[in-house]
């Protein structure tokens, strides 16, 4: 177990390495003048070229790839995020703060497509094929088949607007939290739905399971203790890549219900090439994937140890 | 209890598997089916179980492999926790001990899960589920398929000091005619789909009637085989 813990780790090390360096050579080559960007975010005005060069000189954007690489890296290896190029102010108590906002968002979201997601995925399987199956399924595909940002503006428009039952824009009350999670969860419950669909009616086809009826074990038992750890085992994987989904989905819904977060801070700093901040989101989205990752690998193990058996 | 049933019949993709048949198992008796493979000794032993259930009768059944019987999932010992469970007896060690030490699996690890172990101990294990209660028939297909010979030939000596005090009958399903001869005192031969064949076994081996039982018979090194 230790053994497999390290390769894991030492993965996970490999995998962060190359998500910093391919982030800061990515924003580095990408085109347009950052010095220029700043200053215009900065002043809001057009700023004679003495002052983008001094901007330019200030930000470290004068120095060399390698250098501007190893001034950034070095402190962040420490935990040292760094100071906004636009603003001066240090990334992480802000970074902590979106953070607070997108964090609740993602799980009140996994939350409520668990929610919807496992019952819906029992009834369909109840009797495959009839047409509460055909029901959930169609209704999952119709769920995986629209854009998070359509769905999100449909149910502003119905809730918020024409109904006026729950507020749609910024974060003041929790109440600002259910429509985004509801657009978010919604969007996992569809593909939830079909992965848990599919996965209890593979559990239930396993060949063993008839010397179990046969055996004198109750259908409910059979599907407790034989069918629900089976289907768990692809649900479990799917959440890990449900995580991107809810990042990704928590990035586009901010925006769209002008929320504070993550994706708020990224898409900001994205817009006035504040280059140290976005290098920092995208580090702490590494960092959480990797950890999410690393955590259902081992989930994994215990739930099925075969699988990384002759691992690592 | 006589085990008595009538038109067992089974069918896949709407095409015959098992064709109508009537099956008579006197208490105690212990009868062997055997036939090639694909003739249909497997589904005759399902569907005869499904309706003996179906009728009340208990019936204890060790399918042809340990993966057919065991969850990859679930600890040894939470299989025989639920076989005792199924049967509504209250957990007994002693009577696990005397099992475990009859069939030779006392110092295995209840905690690992099936393939924490051998083929050969999970498939004595699965034996051991079915003689936890004493149920009127006793089906086992191809029993001893995953052991050594003379640990099959030890298991199925168990099996007949188990048997030999209680009234329960077995059935046992096999293309080892050598197997059958040792073990059984009635023989069913088939053949796609149907019984051929049912007589006794010194009967049918001195003087097999069909051109099925022929060709089993034909097949003189059973003699030779431990079990």
């Amino acid at each position: 177990m230790i053994r497999v813990m390290l390769g894991l780790g030492a993965r996970a090390a490999v995998v962060l390495a190359g998500t910093a360096f391919a982030t800061f050579a990515l924003l580095w080559h990408a085109p347009g003048d950052p010095a220029l960007a700043i200053a215009l975010a900065r002043f809001d005005a057009q700023v004679p070229p003495e002052v983008v060069e001094q901007i330019r000189a200030q930000a470290g954007l004068n120095a060399g790839f390698w250098s501007a690489f190893q001034a950034w890296i070095g402190p962040l290896l420490t935990g040292d995020f760094g100071r906004s190029s636009v603003t001066g102010r240090e990334i992480w108590p802000d970074l902590v703060t979106a953070a607070s906002y997108t964090f609740p968002l993602a799980l009140a979201g996994l939350a409520i497509g668990l929610a919807l997601s496992i019952p819906l995925a029992i009834i369909a399987t109840r009797r495959p094929g009839g047409w509460l199956d055909r029901g959930a399924v169609a209704l999952a595909s119709l769920g995986a088949a629209i854009p998070t940002y359509w769905l999100g503006l449909l149910l502003i428009l119905l809730f918020a607007v024409q109904l006026g039952w729950l507020p749609a824009m910024g974060a003041r009350t929790p109440v600002h939290i259910v429509l985004p999670a509801l657009t978010l969860g919604l969007g996992v419950a569809a593909s939830l739905t079909r992965i848990l669909r599919s996965g209890i009616l593979e559990a239930r086809s396993q060949a063993f399971l008839p010397a179990f009826r046969r055996r004198g074990v109750t259908p409910n038992d059979i599907e407790r203790a034989h069918v629900a750890p089976h289907a768990a085992v692809p649900v479990v994987t799917v959440i890990g890549l449900e995580l991107a989904f809810l990042l990704e989905g928590a990035v586009i819904l901010e925006v769209i219900f002008a929320r504070p977060g993550l994706g708020t801070f990224l898409v900001n700093a994205i817009s006035t090439r504040d280059f140290p901040a976005v290098q920092a989101v995208v580090i702490v989205a590494a960092v959480i994937f990797v950890c999410v990752n690393l955590l259902i690998d081992l989930i994994y193990r215990v739930l099925d140890p075969r699988i990384g058996e002759h691992d690592a | 209890m006589t085990i008595t049933l009538f038109g067992l019949s089974a069918t896949r993709s709407g095409r015959p598997i098992l064709h109508p048949t009537d099956i008579t198992i006197e208490p105690g008796a212990r009868v062997g089916l055997v036939g090639a493979s694909g003739s249909g000794k497997s589904t005759l032993g399902h569907t005869l179980i499904d309706a003996l259930r179906a009728q009340g009768t208990t019936v204890a059944h060790v399918p042809q492999s340990p993966d057919e019987a065991l969850d990859p999932l679930r600890s040894m010992g939470f299989h025989w926790r639920e076989a005792e469970r199924a049967l509504h007896l209250a957990p007994n060690p002693a009577r696990q001990a005397k099992l475990f030490e009859a069939l030779n699996i006392s110092g295995a690890n209840l905690r690992k899960r099936p393939w924490g172990w051998s083929r050969g101990m999970q498939q004595r294990f699965v034996i051991a589920m079915a003689l936890i209660g004493t149920p009127d028939l006793l089906v086992m297909d191809e029993p001893t398929s995953a052991l050594d010979p003379v640990v099959a030939a030890q298991t199925m000596d168990l099996l007949d000091r188990y048997l030999a005090d209680r009234h329960t009958a077995l059935l046992l399903i096999t293309h080892d005619l050598g197997l059958a001869a040792r073990r059984v005192s009635r023989l069913l031969v088939m053949a796609q789909g149907q019984v051929v064949e049912d007589a006794p076994t010194l009967q049918m081996l001195a003087q097999p009637q069909t051109k099925q039982a022929q060709a089993l018979c034909a097949h003189r090194n059973w003699r030779t085989l431990p079990c």
